[in-house]
């Protein structure tokens, strides 16, 4: 199978590989994995007290190249936007921003989950209430 | 998804009308060759869906069916039969495939009983807390940190003694965890075959989650595997 133009760019150069310090009050880590075949996947952030503005965002994925371009987009996607924002993104955006075929949905689902993971962990972290969705995957 | 159709559910020979089971590839009664059968793979040969399988019964099978599909019993029949019997020989070989190997026949299984598994589902259950074991999750994510690590070392050409002999220690565990799960998924499959509907769904719940476990510690021990024998 081909990958698209995009997932190459981010697997090739992916954005924002790494780790931030996960003990820190401002950083929430999502640690997700896919079922469908085993990979996993870490997102973390950054979020200024302040504003709620996600201000950085690293991962680090263990898993196919589509799982790789999805997290890398994901951090691209979410930095600079307040978390309640970055809740709003979708795996099909994902989907169609990476042209992702249909046996890769789940690579994006996986970002998707590592989202909202991390943000639902921020959250607890710092006392906010839970949004009902991000609820659900921060179990 | 898997189309689903109840042998049971009689279809008429093309040839002589009789009524037969939706899986035969020949008629019981003129014997002629079928179309290919678009019932599941078990009754194709023969068996009642189940997790325990007589492999050799099912061997002998594959190759009794084969020999009377062979391409040239068919030379001088019509161009619709010769077609059939190529296309009934492939059937049968991805049944058999399917069916042989332990993990695909359970999961084959679990499909015709309306699981989501496999790369094309984004399951809608993913979010099932009991799909998403977080310890395991930790350990394997950490674990492959620590590949990651000695990946790099090797590739300055450096070796970590205290990283490897880690890895060597957390490869047999994780070897243990699967034969561990080898063994539960066994269990399960006498409980689904003997069991009756109530304890069937509860075994197919079981196998799912076992399914999902069992490929995070795949993985894993692959990739563990490969960095050591590098
Ligand atoms: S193949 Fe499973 S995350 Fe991509
Ligand atoms: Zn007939």
């Amino acid at each position: 199978m081909a990958y698209s133009d995009k997932v190459v760019d981010h697997y090739n150069n992916p954005r924002n590989v790494g780790t931030l310090d996960k003990s820190s009050q401002e950083v929430g880590t999502g640690l997700v994995g896919a079922p469908e075949c085993g990979d996993v996947m870490r997102l973390q952030i950054r979020v200024n007290p302040e504003t709620q503005v996600i201000e950085e965002a690293k991962f680090k994925t263990f898993g196919c190249g589509s799982a790789i371009a999805s997290s890398s987009l994901a951090t691209e996607w979410i930095k600079g936007r307040t978390v309640e924002d970055a809740l709003t993104i979708k795996n099909t955006d994902i989907v169609k921003e990476l042209s992702l075929p249909p046996v890769k949905i789940h690579c994006s689902v996986l970002a998707e989950d590592a989202i909202r993971a991390a943000i639902g962990d921020w959250k607890k972290k710092n006392g906010v209430a839970e949004t009902a969705q991000a609820a659900v995957a921060a179990k | 998804m898997l189309k689903i159709v109840d042998s049971a559910v009689p279809v008429a020979c093309w040839s002589c009308s009789a009524a037969h089971k939706a899986s035969a590839l020949f008629c019981s009664n003129c014997s002629k060759i079928q179309p290919p059968p678009s019932g599941e793979y078990f009754s194709v040969f023969g068996l009642r869906p189940q997790l325990n399988l007589d492999l050799d019964a099912l061997e002998r099978e594959l190759h009794r069916l084969s020999r009377r599909l062979h391409p040239d019993r068919f030379a001088r029949a019509s161009e619709n039969e010769r077609e059939w019997s190529l296309a009934d020989t492939a059937l049968l070989n991805d049944a058999y495939r399917t069916l042989k190997d332990p993990l695909r026949r359970t999961e084959y299984l679990l499909k015709l009983h309306g699981a989501e598994i496999g790369e094309e589902h984004a399951g809608k259950d993913r979010r099932d807390p009991s799909r998403v074991p977080p310890d395991l999750l930790e350990e394997v994510f950490d674990l492959n940190m620590q590949l990651e690590e000695m990946r790099s070392a090797r590739q300055a050409g450096e070796t970590d003694q205290e990283l490897e002999k880690n890895l060597v220690e957390a490869k047999k565990k994780f070897d243990g965890l699967l034969e561990e799960v080898d063994r539960d998924l066994r269990a399960q499959w006498q409980a689904w075959d003997e069991g009756d509907q109530a304890a069937r769904e509860a075994a197919q719940k079981t196998m799912a989650a076992l399914l999902d476990r069992r490929r995070y510690l795949n993985n894993l021990v692959r990739d563990v595997t490969e960095t050591l024998g590098a």
